[in-house]
């Protein structure tokens, strides 16, 4: 759902496509959420198809060029068709969470690994569940906060967007910022200059915290290979991890609200190194690793093929 | 508070013409440069005064305030001595 601001110009028209499109993402379809089984929902996913063909283009060439050999290439039209009804799901089910009655109906089919939790949690000094941007972890999140693993999450700030038209800018950009806060939970913007003492007090109480190790690169960044290509991480947690002596443990979230799947994964053999590079030379490959083979285990849940 | 200004300094190798500036204004400056530097900072004054700082006093307002960042030392040098003292009578 979205226009880049050079097509729609430094005067937006008063109405665009997208503006319809979120109008009904946030009033009609998210009553008929509230209401309707998810049975019922789903299936609304495949109206995605109606404009999604370039985005799967799109999908299939960056899979095709990722070069990843764990990605077989004959399955790459399949794992873009399975991407967009992936992104459709997430859209719906983050309806289905926008309303308070919604812990009720998530549903988890499957926790793998939690002893690995356990473990990192005993050491008393908080745990950083890596991830990368999967189509399920919002919600997952939102079902392990419920079951008693209250999870902080590392984000970029919201911002309004530059799809909008000009009556969309006015009053669907809030509502969408409003419906967006409520399901993404408890968070921190990398962009407050008091996140990392927020992230590193979460650590030291002994908390959870989520990052994202395939989120937008911030300040200072290292550059390394990752999915046949040369990527920019941000260094930060190599910083907070260094600094606090917090344990690291790799979570992937899969599936959808009416069944998800959560698996942790064994924690990350930190290499402690006194140095600030030396600790980011040390540790940096084992963190990309993990995270390069959690995409090639589920390349159709991984958010940013379109945005890579 | 000198001490604590003179962490800053050093742990962040800020310029000595910055060290001149308030130690408000120092910290703001080095906020909104390098959020990590601010850690930086806290690891350096836990290990200058052998406390560690408990996790709802790690906030960017709290730290700001000099004298309630003094204070607040002060007051787990003291904790922690009191401590120790109980722990070699216990003994």
């Amino acid at each position: 759902m979205a226009a880049s601001e050079s097509e729609l110009g430094s005067h937006p028209p008063i109405v665009t496509v997208d503006d319809f499109l979120w109008f009904l993402y946030l009033y009609p379809l998210r009553v008929l959420a509230a209401i309707a089984p998810r049975r019922l929902l789903y299936p609304i996913s495949r109206l995605s198809r109606l404009r999604a063909r370039k985005r799967s283009e799109v999908v299939a060439r960056r899979v095709l060029n990722a070069e990843c050999t764990g990605i077989p290439k004959d399955q790459i039209s399949r794992i873009a068709a399975a991407f967009l009804a992936n992104s459709a799901i997430r859209m719906l089910d983050d309806l289905v969470v926008s309303w308070p009655s919604s812990l009720r109906r998530l549903r988890c089919s499957e926790i793998r690994g939690l002893e690995h939790l356990e473990q990192a949690r005993s050491a008393g000094n908080g745990v950083i569940l890596l991830t990368v941007h999967f189509c399920a972890t919002r919600i997952a999140k939102q079902y392990l906060s419920s079951v008693g693993y209250p999870i902080l999450t590392v984000r970029d700030e919201l911002r309004v967007g530059d799809w909008w038209g000009r009556l969309g800018r006015r009053m669907l950009a809030p509502r969408r910022i409003k419906f967006l806060n409520a399901i993404i939970g408890e968070c921190v913007y990398v962009q407050d200059r008091g996140c990392v003492l927020k992230i590193v007090g979460r650590l030291r109480a002994g908390g959870l915290v989520n990052i994202h190790f395939d989120g937008k690169a911030g300040a200072k960044t290292v550059p390394w290979p990752f999915l046949g290509t040369r990527r920019k991480f941000s260094t930060g947690i190599f910083d907070i991890v260094r600094l606090s002596g917090c344990a690291v443990v790799p979570m992937v979230c899969l599936g959808r609200s009416s069944g998800l799947r959560i698996h942790f994964g064994p924690m990350l053999d930190i290499v402690r190194k006194p140095g600030r590079d030396e600790f980011i030379e040390a540790n940096l490959p084992a963190f990309v690793e993990t995270i390069e083979q959690q995409i090639v285990n589920h390349p159709e849940e991984w958010e940013q093929w379109i945005s890579i | 508070m000198v001490r604590i200004r003179k962490v800053l300094v050093e742990s962040l190798q800020l310029d000595v013409g910055d060290a001149e500036m308030p130690y408000e204004q120092m910290l703001e400056e080095v906020a909104t440069l390098d959020s990590i530097a601010i850690l930086e900072f806290v690891a350096a004054v836990e290990k200058e005064f052998g406390i560690k700082m408990e996790p709802g006093n790690l906030d960017f307002d709290f730290l700001r305030d000099l004298s309630v960042l003094a204070a607040y030392i002060e007051q787990r040098i003291e904790a922690g001595s009191a401590s120790e003292a109980e722990g070699i009578a216990g003994d």
